[in-house]
């Protein structure tokens, strides 16, 4: 039973306040913020309380989206809610920020008052909504160039390759009357996240990958779509299906909606898609990859008088892709002073972070196939051997656009009835790092 | 005098302002310009009533977003109250929904004017529509109005027994709304919630359990009868519904079936009776040695939960894992395991609290997360508190096998940037060292060499641990302590543990601690608070030991103990003073001053912070927070006796008793019962001969009568709640005690199985009501039925029928009746000569005589159909198949006017319920049903031309095929 809730930007400001149940002060705002600003870190507690009412919070666009609540009601059910309430503000506005959610106050608080009755939850489902909300989105028309810098996933792509316009992905579901070229879109995207650890020696010692296929459709009516995977795609360990390199995954879970009778024999999901973004298929694989993690380093440390050099050489092993935004950071013992460096292309950068005791080397853009390497040269005073043992794991993280790790493909995507006219279809990948650790 | 009143009102509306003011611009402060504010912002208030006021649809919906972004801010708005109510009745949707958000929100301030509104409420109560019946009942009781109580309540009860289910789901939401604002109506309330418990819409069963549990958690008995109808709803119910429901089940399932974990290993089912029965007699017959055997019903609660796991809603896996937790056998618990684990890759907020969960549930049952000790493994990702929790994993499903990987791990955690970690790793290291013998000697040699580490942290973390551990076995450790001796750490917690240490076991370091203790003396002022008391108690323990070396130095530092600014230190100076420095006024306690000091202590134990989070529920508030949140309901002990089972037996719902003191008595000849067959469970092959039947509905009853005498038997023998399916009927059995009232009674009539097409939702059509009884035959009583298109609520073989009774008469009728075993048709003798049916004639106790109709429904085939949705291809496809015979076309000319002015769809649809199937044409209309009671498939389309139309309908009853025909093409060429 939720008594209140109310959505701030990260400076504190007001966007969104409801109260459901009348049983809370409205000075709760003010001390939920005070609490979040007052403690240190950037990820306070998910739950925490105030005498006797209790604040949930989940932060999503930048947002505090939060819930406060009185009585004894389950954490899960209060985060899944703003969860959920997030993606709808996202679906009915288009994108989530500040500035869309302040444009359409209304639109969210009709959304509020049709998700939640008195506080208890009635629905989320983005099609039973749609009957209900009467409000129409306002969204940010003007195109530019700061919109390209937070698309994120949706946008990741067309900074380099002008496929997608970049905008088409953040606008929102309904648009009844607005004519927005009423444009039959969809999107099909397949998004892995890759965790690895790679031990000292060189062995993988752990790898992940969890990955989904998202769809955000625009298309009014689609009363059907059929998406074909690679038919050599297999469950679990024992099933393996055809002659050429299987593409396995451990595990595999599927949206509700999604009809899988044509999915054992020709790997075909079919669903029909409810306007929206939606999750259909999420799958790991764990300890284990089809193909070599996409870097490696090869790391050398050595003393010298009062200072210390490592010499780092990365290279990149997936030969048909450039990675993106790749940076490295390399731990460095406490009390280091400087920095001097060798980089091998002058769109390089690297810094010494005193505080966080690191080298953050970053690299843009990174062929596929390529070896880098770099010196770093640190200067120590009073270096003993001990600190040798300071020096932790290397992480990395980076984004691998048109590249799914296990080899996930999408044959084809097919809609039915045929949409009239201009409906466009796109298919992207990326795989992005979750925890990419190289061990010292 | 005058100007003087005048010049105070101007002063208080000027007030007024400011605090406006200050809402719209808080920068701007109050004071002298106050009278600009004034004005711009009055003009602005004014400006948005002028807005509201005006004619225009489009001025007042922009005054009225601007007033809900008020509002949505947190800002006051109050006082456009007045103008803002009058909109309540407006015609635009939009612009209604939004005054009802503004009313809902002022309503309380401003009762006198929201009583206004009341009336356009009510009226919308009766509204054809469910949704405006639903969102009237859903604002009315959200205004928190203590007048209007009465009014709220006669609008639940009502809703309660609406036909629609969205309506009743309503109800249920506004029970819990009304005892807030008057607890007092308890009573009533929980009588709705006992009637609406009974409901078997999914859509209510969510929403009426959330009632209970907020307004009568404590009536566990209100649920006995409707456990197995919950347990078996479960899976349909909406996802929110489900944690609900699945949480009020793990409270009644603890008091009501006995515990499952009395005996671990063993374990038996119901079918290993016989292996007991035989080896009962070597028992002697024991009561307590008698194997434990599980409650069928506990069981189906366990089967009917465990697919929810794979839901996509994280509360609904958590409520599930919890369940399992609380109430499965011990050796089934495990099957929540990988759903758990699963929800670790969702956000860091659920990863959060599902790792305190974990936590908790891994300190009782390693073995249950051992499989998945990878998925623990810390990233570099994640967050401090995150990795904490993990780490608290870690160390709970150590053991004698795994713990060498486990160090493994610990030791790059060690390494980490992130200092708070770290220290957390090391006291897990140490837990595990206590844990664990074997590896006792490995940890404290990894930790002495973490001490020489630069990072003040992390040393000051492995002192404390191998105080410690030292503390269980300081005998062979004297080289460690010798070790720590020289260390300068800056930590004073470290410090004192060094020095804590050294006193404890200065027997086994002589020749140093006397030295540390000098040491100590340089510089007691500048220490800590508790490196101090450290300080003073090593003195007092090596002045017992070895007075001779250090009996100046303790004098020392108890004369500087002695005027320290602590309260502490200078209490324990003259407590350590008095027991070991002998003079004349010490009593007897110095003598023993030595056992006192010196005493050997227990180790410490180290254990989980989460040891006793398990008193709490798993997956509630209180869990995490670790303190009992307001309203936490405590989990009851299973009990030792299970409470009688009988209780959840259902018995069979008894056949329709509406009797009448007036001695009317109602028989129902039921021309179209011919379907009525169907209820019986009868196998495929049986239905198709019956289906012929129901195409020839409006025949003679009598046809029909040898069909249903089949099935009569099988469906009387059901009576669990399972079977129950088949008997429904509908049942109000309240005595009518007014004159001129007016019923409604659903009959569903039980058809046969579904077809696998996905149906969809009726589209909506004026009701039209037939005559079944009139009132001049029905002597006093009419009757009227309509189909009102609903999806049957009491199964899905069944075609809902609605009938009105109107007393027209001038006494009061009671037990109005409709004679028992006729609508489902179980028993042919209804139709047969009234002396057989009897059984109603006798509650009419007063009556002389009693009287009886016999009426007929006769249901327009179109009302036999239930809307299929299917894309246009499928449609092709499956026209492509009904063929030759099945096929049935006409051309028809249409009435000039129907071509431009009324959509075909909608005539169409009014004769017949079906669902329009999207079309990429214009001129083309297609539509697709099925047959309720066989799931045949019925397709119908209208292709325009010009003025004529050309109309099809395929489907493999001809029968239907053509009747259907017959109606569209009256409908679609008479005139509108």
């Amino acid at each position: 039973m939720i008594s209140q809730v109310f959505i701030l930007s990260s400076k504190g400001d007001h966007l969104i306040y409801k109260d459901f149940r009348g049983e809370a002060d409205k000075d709760a705002v003010s001390v939920f913020f005070e609490m979040v600003t007052a403690l240190s870190g950037d990820q306070p507690p998910v739950v925490m309380s105030h005498k006797d009412l209790n604040f949930i919070h989940v932060r999503q666009g930048g947002l505090y989206w939060v819930a406060s609540t009185k009585t004894n009601a389950s954490p899960f059910t209060v985060i899944e809610f703003l969860n959920r309430l997030a993606a709808l503000t996202k679906d009915y506005c288009g994108s989530l920020c500040e500035k869309s959610v302040r444009m359409n106050f209304a639109l969210i608080y009709e959304l509020l008052d049709e998700m939640v009755d008195y506080g208890y939850i009635q629905t989320t489902s983005t099609d039973i909504l749609k009957n209900f909300i009467q409000t129409e989105a306002v969204t940010s028309k003007p195109f530019s160039l700061f919109d390209l810098s937070n698309v994120g996933l949706f946008g990741a792509e067309t900074q380099q390759s002008k496929v997608a316009p970049s905008t088409a992905a953040t606008r929102p579901i309904m648009s009844h009357r607005s004519e927005q070229g009423g444009k039959n879109e969809i999107f099909v995207d397949v998004v892995e996240r890759l965790s690895v650890v790679i031990g000292s020696n060189g062995v993988l010692m752990k790898a992940d990958v969890e990955g989904e296929i998202r769809v955000k459709c625009y298309l009014p009516t689609c009363s059907e779509m059929r998406i074909g995977l690679n038919e050599e795609f297999s469950i679990g360990r024992s099933q393996l299906r055809g002659y050429g390199t299987a593409v396995r995954v451990d595990e595999c879970s599927f949206h509700q909606a999604v009809k899988l009778d044509e999915f054992d024999t020709y790997r075909i999901l079919k669903v029909c898609p409810s306007q929206g973004e939606q999750t259909l298929m999420q799958y790991q694989l764990s300890d284990e990859l089809p193909c070599a993690p996409p870097f490696r380093l090869f790391p050398t440390v050595e003393k010298d008088y009062g200072s210390r050099y490592t010499d780092c050489d990365l290279p990149h092993t997936q030969k048909s892709s450039t990675a993106l935004n790749v940076s490295v950071t390399v731990p460095v013992p406490k009390g280091s002073l400087s920095l001097s460096q060798e980089l091998s292309s002058p769109d390089q950068t690297a810094e010494l972070q005193l505080k966080n005791k690191a080298i953050l080397w970053s690299i843009p853009r990174f062929p596929g196939g390529a070896q880098l390497s770099a010196l770093f040269k640190v200067e120590v005073p009073s270096l003993s051997s001990a600190s040798l043992l300071e020096v932790g794991p290397v992480s990395m993280s980076f984004e691998l656009p048109k590249q799914t790790c296990t080899g996930l493909q999408i044959r084809f995507l097919r809609l039915s009835p045929t949409q009239p006219g201009m409906s466009q279809r796109w298919v992207r990948y990326v795989t992005h790092s979750d925890s990419y650790t190289i061990r010292i | 005098m005058s100007a003087n009143s005048l010049a105070y009102s101007e002063q208080s509306g000027a007030e007024a302002a400011v605090e406006l003011g200050q809402e719209t611009t808080p920068t701007s402060s109050a004071g002298g310009a106050a009278f600009g504010l004034f004005s711009t912002d009055f003009k602005k208030n004014e400006d948005l009533k002028e807005m509201l006021e005006s004619t225009k649809e489009s001025l007042k919906l922009e005054a009225m977003k601007r007033v809900v972004g008020l509002i949505a801010r947190g800002k006051n708005a109050s006082e456009l109250f007045p103008a803002v109510v009058k909109n309540v009745a407006s015609k635009n949707i939009e612009l209604k929904k939004l005054v009802y958000v503004y009313l809902v929100r002022y309503a309380e301030e401003q009762q006198d004017l929201a009583l206004l509104s009341i009336s356009t409420f009510q009226r919308a109560l009766k509204d054809p529509n469910q949704l405006i019946r639903a969102s009237a009942l859903r604002v009315l009781s959200s205004i928190r109005v203590p007048i209007i109580v009465p009014i709220m309540m006669l609008a639940i009860k009502e809703a309660a027994t609406d036909l629609s289910p969205y309506v009743r789901k309503t109800a249920a939401h506004a029970i819990q709304k009304l005892y807030s604002l008057d607890p007092d109506q308890k009573e009533h309330l929980v009588e709705v919630i006992e009637k609406l418990l009974k409901d078997k819409s999914t859509l209510v069963a969510g929403s009426v359990v959330m009632a209970f549990e907020e307004v009568c958690p404590e009536r566990i008995d209100l649920i006995h009868k409707n456990y197995r109808k919950l347990c078996n709803l479960l899976m349909d119910v909406e996802e929110w519904g489900q944690v609900v429901i699945i949480n009020m089940l793990t409270r009644y399932a603890r008091t009501q079936f006995v515990s499952p974990w009395r005996q671990d290993g063993v374990f038996e089912e119901n079918s290993e009776k016989a292996f007991y029965d035989s080896d009962e007699e070597k028992k002697e017959g024991a009561a307590q040695t008698k194997p434990y055997v599980m409650d069928p019903d506990h069981r189906l609660l366990l089967r009917n939960t465990k697919p929810l796991l794979q839901s996509r809603n994280t509360a609904v896996v958590m409520s599930v894992a919890q369940l399992y937790w609380h109430l499965a056998p011990k050796h089934e618990v495990s099957v929540v395991t990988k759903s758990l684990v699963r929800l670790l890759r969702s956000h860091r907020e659920v990863q959060y609290v599902v790792l305190q969960n974990i936590a908790t549930m891994s300190i009782q049952r390693k073995g249950m997360f051992e499989p998945f000790m990878k998925s623990f493994y810390v990233r570099s990702t994640d967050a401090t508190h995150i990795k904490t929790l993990k780490l608290e994993i870690l160390t709970n499903l150590a053991n004698e096998a795994n713990i060498s990987t486990i160090l493994r791990e610990f030791q790059t955690y060690v390494k980490s940037q992130d200092k708070a970690f770290a220290a957390a790793t090391i006291q897990a290291i140490g837990r595990c060292a206590t844990n664990i013998s074997e590896i006792t000697d490995a940890c404290l040699n990894g930790l002495v060499l973490l001490l020489s580490n630069r990072d003040e942290t992390v040393v000051a973390e492995s002192v404390v641990v191998i105080k410690k551990l030292l503390q269980t076995q300081p005998s062979q450790h004297s080289d460690i302590i010798k070790h720590m001796a020289k260390l300068r750490v800056p930590v004073p917690m470290a410090r004192a543990s060094i020095l804590w240490l050294i006193g404890e076991y200065c027997e086994h370091v002589p020749r140093i601690a006397p030295d540390v203790l000098r040491k100590m003396a340089k510089t007691f002022t500048s220490e800590e608070d508790i490196v101090k008391l450290q300080t003073v108690n090593l003195a007092a323990k090596l002045y017992l030991t070895n007075s001779k070396q250090t009996k100046l130095l303790t004098q020392y530092i108890l004369n500087l103990g002695k005027y320290d600014q602590n309260y502490d230190i200078r209490d324990r100076t003259r407590f350590i003073r008095q027991l070991i420095v002998p003079n004349e006024k010490s009593g007897a306690l110095s003598k023993y001053a030595r056992r006192i000091l010196l005493a050997p202590k227990p180790a410490p134990v180290l254990q989980s912070a989460f040891k006793d989070r398990d008193r709490f529920q798993l997956g509630t508030l209180s869990h995490t927070l670790n303190s009992k949140a307001t309203g936490y309901l405590e989990l009851s002990d299973w009990p030792d006796v299970a409470p009688d089972q009988s209780v959840r037996n259902v018995e069979v719902v008894e056949a329709v008793r509406i009797n009448t003191r007036s001695d009317c008595y109602y028989k129902k000849r039921l021309c179209s019962h011919s379907y009525l067959v169907f209820c019986s469970r009868s196998d495929e092959g049986q239905k198709n001969g019956r289906l012929e039947k129901s195409g020839s509905g409006s025949g003679s009853a009598s046809a029909s009568s040898e069909e249903s005498s089949s099935a009569e038997s099988s469906s009387e023998s059901g009576s669990d709640s399972d079977s129950g399916t088949d008997q429904k009927r509908n049942t109000k059995p309240k005595p009518i005690k007014k004159v001129r009232d007016v019923i409604h009674v659903v009959h569903c009539f039980c058809l046969s199985r579904l077809f696998p097409v996905q149906v969809s939702s009726p589209v909506f059509v004026p009701v039209r009501p037939h005559e079944l009884l009139h009132r001049m035959t029905g002597k006093g009583l009419a009757a009227q039925y309509h189909f009102p298109r609903q999806p049957c609520i009491y199964g899905d073989h069944m075609v809902s029928v609605q009938l009105t009774f109107n007393n027209h008469g001038d006494h009061a009728l009671e037990d109005i009746h409709i004679s028992e075993k006729t609508s489902t048709g179980q028993s042919i003798h209804c139709f047969r000569p009234i002396g057989e049916s009897g059984s109603a004639a006798v509650l009419g106790r007063t009556c002389s005589k009693t009287e009886r109709f016999s009426v007929s429904i006769q249901p327009a085939v179109g009302e036999l159909l239930l809307p299929v949705t299917m894309t246009e291809q499928d449609f092709s496809r499956e026209q492509g198949k009904l063929v030759g015979m099945n096929e049935s076309s006409a051309t028809i000319t249409m009435a000039p006017e129907t071509v431009s002015s009324q959509p075909v769809s909608k005539k169409v649809v009014s004769v017949a319920n079906v669902g329009v199937v999207p079309s990429g044409q214009d001129n083309v209309h297609r539509f697709a049903a099925k047959l309720v009671s066989s799931g045949t498939l019925v397709l119908v389309c209208v292709v325009q031309k010009d003025s004529s139309a050309q109309l099809t309908v395929n489907t493999e009853r001809t029968v239907v095929g053509s009747m259907l025909l017959r109606e569209l093409q009256t409908a679609l060429s008479s005139a509108p």
